[in-house]
């Protein structure tokens, strides 16, 4: 049966890889094995959300009480029936992950069942409340720790199970997609009245989109509840339910590669401001001076690359202003190099500095993945519009300190890291407002599309 | 109304030719009368208009037949069942499927997926197959696509079956919809105005269409048209409505020299 090597491989390849990335983990420090960890969750969250939010289009914002569900029946189970069991602890951990989608599910389907009447803002208001209700509930109930939480035994750090998790979670919304059963999914999400009218039964979609979106947000409660070792109702707060939220619009609602990465990107971008290196290699000071600078920079780079590809495309069949344009750009970009050797001879974060511009490019990019030119055409302007954005910053920054209130005021990195978070999210947001990713899906078809597309043009230029 | 009588049992095996029959259907929205008990049937295999000037209730009934409001009293049958307040998804499953006047595809998802999601009614592996994606999921999602594949090849659109079902021309889509509708293998086919907004010469082919469909998959087909030549080529039996009341029916030669048709619908212009 090839079908079935090819399932059992493609298993028994998931769960290897998940072994090595613990076995990586296990020898890194506990900050690392925290972020992959948090990573692993918030893909397996986002992608869950994404099943209601976004295939299904109920407007749920309330995932973090499903996660809280999860976690503490997970936790109350521990604690009272771990020593009782005899089991070892993964199998133990199993067991309560089973139970704490059980329990999660339940509840899922007591906040699925006012979406048969409610729609948008309306269930968006519903789920907020409920969310807030579990986590007040939990809060006053003292057999469940109360506001002091609980100490959940046995703690283990299971990084493949965290990842397993997140790839089943994957796989099942996968499957869904590619098989007819799935489409009445999408079908309620497009037009109920349409829907139903087709046959398809809208208020039994919607509850099970409920259901398995809450079982894993659920399950990976149980995770993260064995996890820390730890839990209080403030792990829970509306803000984890906003984040969760804003990782699946972000990747594009709808769109299951968009979640996975939004998720993975927005768990670590605010870890990786946290360490980010100033050009004389202590943490990086900003002054705001260099704050305003760096608000012109992005507008400067944004305004760039939308110039080169809609004006600028006209202006630059003029042979002068093309040679101006180049020179300019070829000066930025020398500029910006000089800049980053500097940075580097002062302190070697170059490394640091490097990453940080190709994050920049990356965006810029993934920007532009939608109009249709060459690939190359695209990076080389992405690095030109990013190395005069940057110069413009340093230029801003300078005449914005000459302002006596902006060079007084010294800033820390890990106190404005949170607002770099959100300047970026805004960014990214009004650039591609239907998310990065749109609802499309990463497929290896797509791949080669894109590439044979560029190779065309390329040919045709 | 004279054909069947009030018989409680199924009448399996073509006993009777009446397949839907509206029975003083009446609906009312607060104080407005929208139907006003109208009764007409319709039997099996026939091309029926229903027609009338704006407001007067056509797409209402369609709403009434389909399960999406319930009847104030009075009695829908369909194949010698109640249907009245029955869900919609229950009546598509029974056999009736429909278009709608303002285009209501699934805007999204491609011109295949459209149809796909109406086949989706003659599923029959359950969801848990399908989350692990088992073979008995991929056979019957391969089936489904085939057969949504035919239907299309049916209506001409199989050349834009990977097209984003809201990128289609105004034509195009009416006539997916009619594909999605006929996707549910319904004895009965509802349609919402289908010429609406098509030039002559698709009003043309929509005509040949809608009668190769009744001719070769043996649907009978109700229909709302605003557009008079075509109603009255296409549809052997006409009822005409006019402020939610049946003003009269009949075959279209009668229609035609209705005085009383002529003074509420047709006008002067005709």
């Amino acid at each position: 049966m090839k079908f079935w090597g090819i399932r059992l491989l493609s298993i028994a390849g998931a769960i290897l890889g998940c072994m090595a990335l613990q076995g990586f983990g296990l020898h890194q420090n506990d900050y690392i094995q925290r972020l992959l960890i948090l990573s692993g969750l918030y893909v397996t969250l986002s992608v869950s959300l994404n099943l209601i939010n976004g295939i299904t289009g109920q407007f749920s914002i309330g995932h973090a009480a499903f996660y809280q569900v999860g976690a503490y029946s997970a936790g109350y189970a521990s604690i009272h029936y771990y020593k009782a069991a005899h089991l070892p602890p993964l199998i133990w951990l199993i067991c309560t992950m089973i139970l704490a989608a059980f329990a999660a599910a339940i509840a899922g389907f007591i906040v699925g069942l006012p979406s048969l009447r409610l729609r948008g803002d309306y269930l968006a208001i519903v789920t907020l409340g409920f969310g807030e209700i579990i986590r007040i509930l939990v809060q006053a109930s003292n057999p469940l720790g109360g506001s002091y939480g609980l100490n959940v035994e046995p703690k283990i750090v299971s990084i493949a199970m965290v990842w397993l998790l997140a790839i089943l979670c994957i796989a099942v919304c996968r499957n869904l997609l590619k098989t007819a059963t799935g489409l009445p999914f999408l079908a309620v999400r497009e037009d109920e009245v349409a829907s139903s009218a087709m046959g398809v039964n809208v208020t039994q979609t919607k509850v099970w989109a409920f259901l398995i979106g809450s079982a894993f947000a659920g399950a990976a409660g149980a995770l993260l509840a064995s996890f820390e070792g730890f839990i209080t109702p403030l792990s829970f707060s509306m803000n984890v339910s906003f984040i969760i939220l804003t990782m699946v619009v972000l990747g594009g609602t709808g769109s299951i590669t968009g979640s996975i990465f939004s998720a993975i990107f927005l768990t670590l971008l605010p870890e990786y401001l946290r360490s980010l290196k100033g050009p004389d290699g202590g943490p990086l000071t900003l002054t705001g001076g260099a704050v305003m600078g760096w608000l012109v920079a992005v507008i400067v780079t944004v305004g760039v690359v939308r110039w080169a590809f809609g004006e600028g495309e006209r202006a630059m069949r003029n042979q002068t202003l093309s040679a101006v344009a180049r020179a300019l750009s070829t000066l930025a970009v020398l500029a910006f190099g000089f800049y980053v050797f500097l940075a580097a001879k002062g302190s070697g974060s170059i490394l640091s500095w490097l990453f940080a511009f190709a994050i920049a490019a990356g965006i810029v990019w993934l920007v532009l993945a939608n109009g249709d030119q060459p690939i190359a055409k695209k990076v080389r302007f992405s690095v030109v519009a990013l190395a005069v954005g940057f110069l413009a910053h340093m230029i801003a920054g300078y005449l914005f300190n000459k302002v006596p209130v902006m060079h007084n005021k010294e800033l820390k990195i890990d106190q404005l890291r949170m607002v770099i978070f959100a300047v970026t999210l805004i960014v990214l947001m009004l650039l591609r407002p239907q998310g990065v990713f749109a609802q499309h899906e990463f497929s290896w078809a797509w791949v080669a599309k894109v590439l044979r597309l560029n190779r065309q043009k390329a040919v045709q230029a | 109304m004279g054909g069947k009588g009030a018989s409680a049992e199924p009448a399996e095996g073509g006993a009777s030719l009446s397949l839907l029959q509206l029975d003083q259907a009446t609906i009312r929205f607060g104080g407005l009368v929208a139907v006003n008990s109208v009764s007409f049937q319709l039997d099996k295999g026939a091309l029926f208009g229903l027609i009338g000037p704006n407001g007067a209730g056509k797409t209402t009934c369609f709403n009434l037949i389909t399960g999406v409001y319930k009847p104030t009293s009075g009695v829908i049958r369909f194949q010698d069942r109640s249907i009245g307040g029955t869900p919609s998804n229950k009546i598509a499953s029974l056999g009736i499927a429909r278009t709608f006047q303002n285009i209501r595809l699934f805007r999204a998802l491609s011109v295949l997926e459209n149809v796909v999601v109406a086949g989706h009614l003659r599923h029959h592996t359950g969801l848990f197959s399908a989350l692990a994606y088992l073979p008995p999921s991929i056979k019957e999602t391969d089936r489904l696509k085939g057969e949504a594949m035919d239907l299309l090849r049916i209506l001409n659109l199989e050349h834009v079956a990977n097209v984003r079902s809201q990128d289609l021309s105004y034509g195009m889509q009416r006539r997916l919809e009619i594909a999605r509708a006929m996707a549910t293998r319904p004895e009965l086919l509802l349609l919402d105005e289908p010429a609406a907004g098509m030039n002559p010469q698709e009003k043309e082919e929509l005509l040949k269409m809608v009668k190769k469909i009744r001719d070769e998959h043996g649907m009978t087909v109700l229909l709302i048209e605003h557009d008079m030549r075509f109603v009255m080529n296409l549809c052997e039996h006409i009822v005409v409505l006019d402020h939610g009341e049946e003003i009269a029916a009949g075959p279209p030669s009668a229609i035609r020299s209705d005085p009383k048709v002529i003074a509420a619908y047709l006008g002067e212009a005709v």
